[in-house]
């Protein structure tokens, strides 16, 4: 979409710097896949010359003396160099496949390096995803981007050797002299005739790249439609593949309405579809225009070659020499300029690239280390922090104070929306607070070494990852572990009777995507194994975010009975929904829209009928009122 | 339950025979292109093909005619006349291929979106048994990597057959051409050609032969950058330093995949090597033959060229049938899959099945008659020996803990799935013989999970986009209490859903997305109602908000309501508490505590966390007034409340009060 704003093709001398800066790069990072590629595409370029000289050579014999000695040579010398050259080109064209090959995941891996190293805070934002999505879809849609980049740059150098090439076997073209015998034929020898020819072969080739451009250029400037083209039919065209959905589709008979959109005819790539009718139309004339006009090339040069040689300023050999030299010269000249035409539509796409590559890192790096307490002696304190995520008016968070320190047991509780979360992204410095400050031992917490700041803290999301890899390294959240420390923590989130089921054990892979003796887990059985992970990691701050939504009560029960013995002197937090869970903290923090509105225990929090969290409380327990008469 | 697996797995058996072959798979492409009104297809990749070989044709006698013309000093009107002609006609075959090659794509794609359209109505509708089946899970896979881009076989198939008749046509023209000269080039030259293949096939399938060994180093790569960009990730990477774990996974999964691509080209290098050596027999034969020719006959140079390239062209027509032949079969295999498929046997029935109007007047009745349910390649049924009946009008409640075999109760109720032993009736008629699709008409339910529409909230309730009830759909959003949130919106009910696919979309949070869902069921209006556990991820208020919406959305009508909340069933006629796959109690909630059984034993555990006393286990600091009876449930007695100075041991530590907000102020929603 932001494409459709941005119609205007990039300057000259931008899209020089941006194609440049691309070199730099792999001059750095790939040296030995950049001199192979270009070494490969010098030799496409010139090898064919030495056949088109060759066989000129023996056509000119055969319309010539005839020797049959003279013919055995060049025939075995033709015969040979092919040979040679097919020979050399092999080796080199493995070497280049082999270096060039994953062009696509090393570009894309570029993007992933950014998006690890990016501030969270600027991951967040829905720009830098859109951003993101634009770049894969327009590499994945259109094929516009880096890989395409790198390509149409070999297509260049292939393209400007050809001329090299080209020029060096017609240089005689123009210096053979029509014999003063031909008459008035002598005209070809002035120079003045090679400047209409010159200005017919400029205009062909400047026109038909012109031409062809125009007609790709429909796709390009129309990347945004075609996006999101491309964008429902991934939905649409299969919804139906997904397992878990599959119920919900059947009852409310979902099959319907995507295939009211799937066989929709004027969708936009269908036969009915606005780029069949501009296919049709310009698209289709312009692309024709460009392929005729490049035919008309080719019979300018027929006949000026023709004439010459009918003149009889060269013979028969050397006229098939100028025609096949002539020809791959036309074909380089005209794919030079139709290549930097398109390298120049390329460039507004590579450079969305660069742009999110340079887009820079705003929050402040500081350098304390984290004293290592041996009695995990920590104190935070928030003051008068409030906090608005980018680009919202709303606050999601306004003048929170708050103190606590290290064995704890603090609850977060409060309606969905009211801030919880927040105060936890806060607190982990996954974002800074727009106003007021969050102090570590009485210190900006903005002071401290983020990854060291980090280590402090142990959080299990609502919408935690695990990965797709070994069960133990999901644990320990590392390729190496300690194998029984990551076992005791399994066993202590409560996983031990599942563990034993695991044929491979803590080497299971989770999901089929990496092994296909990978096991799919639960989503109870997942939150057990980022317990685990949480407890590996050993941190003074363990954080819990809802973390038992996806279990039954027993396992509930299991869980929070069995956890403040687990984390021993650790703090803890906790965010949940389920208020009993909150009970045996010792202080609970009620967040209402953005704001701490009580903080207090259990009982003083409960007995005060007007608060939020007397409210909150008594929606939950009015469910189990009646067990008074049962138990 | 099994998930999506269009990722490959290994398949050590051998491939099942395709029920199709690759000429039945083409005629099935051509018949599709005709029934789907999209015959240019068909006629544009025929010109494509005349086009091609025409243009081969004049290019392999340009240079040779107008040689011709100057080694015979033909006047020089004849000579311009020859260029001109040919120049005109190259000039309008290449314009004619370009114009066609622009316009060829979207036949293509229509076709293929057919194809989609048919596997994605297939998967949406099948049999949900299926969905579960293995072997129909491996050909889904399959099926929607042959349909998924350009170049995949379902549309990849048109070129290979354009080049086939190419070839082909080429292959007849160029074999009329020289054996004027003679048969014997044909000969030497069909059987070098022949031999690069054969020697180049088993070379360079080793691609193809590797692919899973490919395809797992590349989904490794992907599955790499799939962590890196997902913003769900993103939290946990930081917060676990998991990125150096991630990197080095990803640096042995790109060595590994050098490591393949050296190997291929090491194979593959072969393969050139062979063509390399051919090529040097074959021109070097061919070269001799026509110098000999030369050398005791009369040809002219310009046959000479004439043939030396026709030779060379000719050995490119039969390489290309023989490629474009193992293209097809490879296509081919993949299109029968496809086919397969869609062909896939129903064990429900559908239209075959007698119909059902639902009326949302009439009481209907579903009985569970002595059912058992085994999931497929398991042990133990999952329920067994059930029998339950859903009377008309009845709310019923159905609990029990994880993986008791809850949900399957609803499949089963709802036909999603069919009972192993045992039957399902519907006013005493087994639901087998009904038209399953239309059953399914008989309910409306919230599952745990739900399927979010990219189109705008109004079609998402009404679950259509045209004929919409817009008063209908107001109401059932009022019902479930959006209103307020919706009309906020800039578009309103126009506003669409899904970030996936329209940038603009409006985000729902969960609870909200909650209630669309209800707004949505209302909607339906179907006697049954069905709801699994629709609340987990709700605050406390909004939860029992929704329960009180429950109970006034399913008034007059049947309903089953699954939950881990026991409490929260009570609204519920009557509670089957489900244990070991069989119906462990039964009763109303009063009746059930009062039996002092399982469904008390659960009920105490969830319960005593709300009690007013601490009798919590799991915290011995506050359990200092064990097993108290409790009084009333409105009060809290202050003997309860631990003393401060026990409860926040570190009051050190606490925030002066004035920091803190008024507690009192801010109570009202």
């Amino acid at each position: 979409m932001k494409l459709k704003k941005k119609k205007e093709l990039m300057s000259w001398k931008e899209t020089w710097n941006t194609n440049k800066r691309l070199l730099q790069l792999l001059y750095t990072q790939r040296p030995k896949m950049l001199g192979i590629c270009i070494l490969m595409d010098i030799w496409n370029a010139l090898t064919p010359y030495v056949g088109i000289y060759l066989s000129a050579l023996i056509i000119e014999e055969l319309a010539g003396s005839r020797n049959p000695d003279t013919l055995l040579r060049l025939v075995l010398t033709t015969l040979f160099s092919a040979a040679l050259i097919a020979l050399a080109g092999a080796f080199l064209n493995r070497l280049q496949a082999v270096e060039n090959a994953g062009f696509y995941y090393y570009s894309r891996k570029l993007l992933d390096d950014k998006l690890m190293d990016m501030d969270f805070c600027i991951l967040d934002e829905t720009e830098t995803n859109s951003a993101l999505t634009t770049i894969l879809q327009n590499q994945g849609g259109g094929g516009w981007g880096m890989g395409r980049a790198f390509n149409l740059i070999n297509d260049l150098i292939s393209s400007l050797f050809s001329l090299f090439g080209g020029i060096a076997l017609t240089v005689t073209l123009f210096t053979s002299r029509v014999p003063d015998s031909a008459g008035n034929m002598t005209f070809l020898n002035s120079p003045l005739f090679l400047l209409p020819l010159l200005a017919v072969m400029l205009a062909v080739i400047y026109l038909a790249p012109a031409l062809s451009n125009k007609s790709d250029s429909y796709y390009a400037f129309n990347s945004g439609t075609h996006n999101l083209a491309n964008r429902l039919f991934s939905h649409f065209g299969f919804l139906g593949y997904q397992n878990q959905l599959a119920a919900d589709m059947r009852m409310y008979r979902q099959d319907i309405i995507c295939e009211k959109y799937n066989s929709d005819k004027t969708s936009t790539f269908s036969s009915k579809g606005p780029f069949a009718g501009l296919a049709r139309g310009p698209m289709g004339l312009y692309a024709a225009a460009s392929a005729a006009v490049s035919g008309i090339l080719t019979g300018v040069i027929y006949v000026f070659v023709c004439l010459k040689a009918w003149a009889g300023a060269f013979g028969i050999g050397m006229m098939t020499q100028y025609i096949g030299a002539i020809t791959r010269f036309a074909t380089g000249l005209s794919s030079l300029i139709s290549v930097t035409g398109q390298i120049r539509i390329n460039s507004t796409f590579l450079k969305q690239i660069f742009d999110f590559l340079d887009h820079p890192n705003i929050m402040y790096q500081g350098s304390l280390t984290i004293e290592k307490r041996n009695d995990r002696q920590y104190e935070i304190e928030f003051r008068d922090v409030s906090f608005r995520y980018p680009g919202s008016e709303q606050y999601a968070l306004r003048h929170v104070n708050m103190k606590f320190r290290v064995g704890q047991r603090l609850a977060v509780v409060g309606p969905n929306g009211s801030g919880k979360t927040t105060f936890i992204k806060l607190l982990c410095r996954l974002y800074d607070p727009t106003e007021g400050t969050i102090l570590l031992n009485g210190f900006d917490i903005r002071k401290y070494d983020y990854r060291e700041y980090l280590s402090i803290f142990s959080v299990v999301f609502q919408d935690f990852a695990l990965t797709d890899m070994p069960l133990g390294e999901n644990v320990a959240a590392a390729g190496t572990y300690n194998r029984e420390l990551a076992q005791s923590c399994l066993i202590k989130a409560g996983f031990e009777s599942r563990l034993k089921e695991l044929p491979k054990g803590m080497d299971t892979y989770l999901k089929k995507t990496l092994d296909e003796d990978g096991v799919d887990m639960s989503g109870g059985e997942s939150q057990k194994i980022a317990l685990a992970r949480a407890l590996y990691k050993d941190s003074p701050f363990i954080v819990l975010d809802e973390p038992t939504t996806a279990l039954d009560p027993i396992a509930e029960a299991e869980i929070y009975s069995k956890f403040n013995e687990i984390i021993e002197d650790k703090t803890a937090i906790y965010i949940s929904h389920r208020l009993s869970s909150c009970k045996f903290c010792d202080e609970i923090l009620v967040f209402d829209k953005g704001g701490v509105v009580q903080q207090g225990s259990h009982e003083a929090l409960v007995s005060d009928a007007a608060g939020k969290y007397h409210a909150l409380w008594y929606a939950q327990a009015q469910y189990y009122a009646e067990s008074n008469a049962a138990g | 339950m099994a998930t999506d697996t269009t990722n490959t797995t290994k398949q050590k058996e051998k491939p099942p025979k395709p029920r199709y072959n690759m000429w039945q798979s083409s005629w099935y492409m051509i018949r599709l292109a005709i029934r789907e009104k999209e015959k240019k297809v068909l006629i544009l990749c025929t010109l494509t093909a005349l086009l091609a070989v025409a243009s081969n044709l004049a290019n392999l006698s340009i240079t040779p005619v107008i040689l011709g013309a100057v080694e015979n000093h033909s006047p020089l009107s004849t000579l311009l006349l020859l260029i001109g002609g040919f120049v005109a006609l190259t000039m309008l075959l290449s314009a004619a291929a370009s114009y066609v090659s622009t316009n060829i794509l979207y036949g293509k794609i229509t076709v293929r979106t057919a194809i989609i359209t048919k596997l994605n109505t297939k998967m949406a509708a099948t049999s949900y048994p299926n969905i579960s089946d293995e072997k129909f899970l491996k050909m889904r896979g399959k099926a929607s990597d042959s349909i998924s881009c350009n170049s995949a076989a379902a549309e990849a198939v048109w070129d290979t057959l354009t080049r086939l008749l190419e070839n082909v046509l080429g292959f007849l023209i160029y074999l009329a051409l020289l054996s004027s000269v003679n048969p014997l080039l044909i000969l030497v030259i069909t059987a070098t050609s022949l031999l690069g293949y054969f020697i180049n096939k088993p070379l360079s399938e080793y691609g193809y032969r590797h692919r899973e060994e490919e395809g797992l180093l590349t989904g490794t790569l992907f599955y790499y950058s799939s962590c890196a960009e997902s913003s769900h990730m993103a939290k946990d990477i930081r917060l676990f330093g998991m990125r150096p774990w991630l990197e080095e996974l990803y640096a042995k999964t790109w060595s590994a995949y050098q490591m393949f691509q050296r190997k291929a080209q090491n194979v593959y290098i072969w393969g050139r090597i062979a063509d390399l050596v051919l090529a040097f027999l074959r021109n070097g034969f061919v070269y001799a033959y026509l110098i000999y020719l030369m050398l005791n006959g009369n040809m002219s140079v310009s046959l000479f060229l004439l043939y030396f390239t026709a030779a060379g062209n000719f050995s490119g027509w039969v390489s290309g049938i023989l490629g474009t032949l193992l293209t097809l079969y490879q296509q081919g295999l993949e299109i029968s899959n496809v086919r397969e498929c869609l062909e896939y046997p129903e064990p429900f029935l559908f239209k075959e099945g007698a119909p059902l109007e639902p009326d949302i007047h009439r009481p209907y009745e579903i009985r569970l008659e002595d059912v058992s349910f085994r999931y497929p390649n398991t042990e133990k049924d999952t329920l067994s020996h059930i029998s339950l009946t859903l009377h008309p009008g009845e709310k019923l409640a159905v609990v029990g803990l994880n993986g008791a075999g809850k949900t399957t109760l609803i499949k089963l109720l709802c036909g999603f799935l069919d009972p192993t032993e045992g039957r399902v009736l519907l006013d005493g008629r087994d639901i087998r013989e009904y038209n399953r699709r239309d059953y399914y008409r008989l309910f409306a339910a919230v599952f745990q999970d739900f399927s979010v529409l990219a189109t705008t909230i109004a079609a998402n309730v009404a679950q259509r986009e045209e004929d919409i009830d817009m008063p209908l759909v107001k109401d059932c959003i009022a019902k479930a209490g959006l209103t307020e949130k919706i009309e906020s919106l800039p578009e309103q009910y126009e506003e669409k859903l899904c970030r996936d696919v329209y940038e603009d979309a409006v985000m729902l949070s969960g609870g909200e997305t909650q209630r669309l869902m209800l707004a949505r069921a209302l909607y339906k209006k179907a006697p049954f109602v069905m709801l699994d556990e629709p609340t987990a991820a709700l605050d406390p208020i909004a939860e029992a908000d929704l329960y009180s919406k429950y109970h006034e959305m399913t008034a007059g009508r049947s309903s089953v309501y699954i939950s881990h909340r026991l409490a929260s069933t009570r609204f519920c006629d009557r509670i089957i508490l489900i244990e070991n796959g069989i119906i462990a109690e039964e009763g109303t909630h009063e009746g059930l505590l009062a039996k002092n059984g399982r469904y008390a034993e659960l009920f105490e555990v969830q319960s005593k966390y709300y009690k007013k006393d601490s009798t919590n286990g799991a915290n011995e600091n506050s359990a200092d007034s064990t097993n108290e009876p409790p009084n009333e449930n409105d009060a809290f007695h202050e003997d309860n409340i631990l003393p401060e100075t026990k409860a926040l041991p570190k009051s050190k530590t606490l925030p002066d009060t004035n920091a803190l907000p008024e507690r009192k102020e801010d109570t009202a929603e």
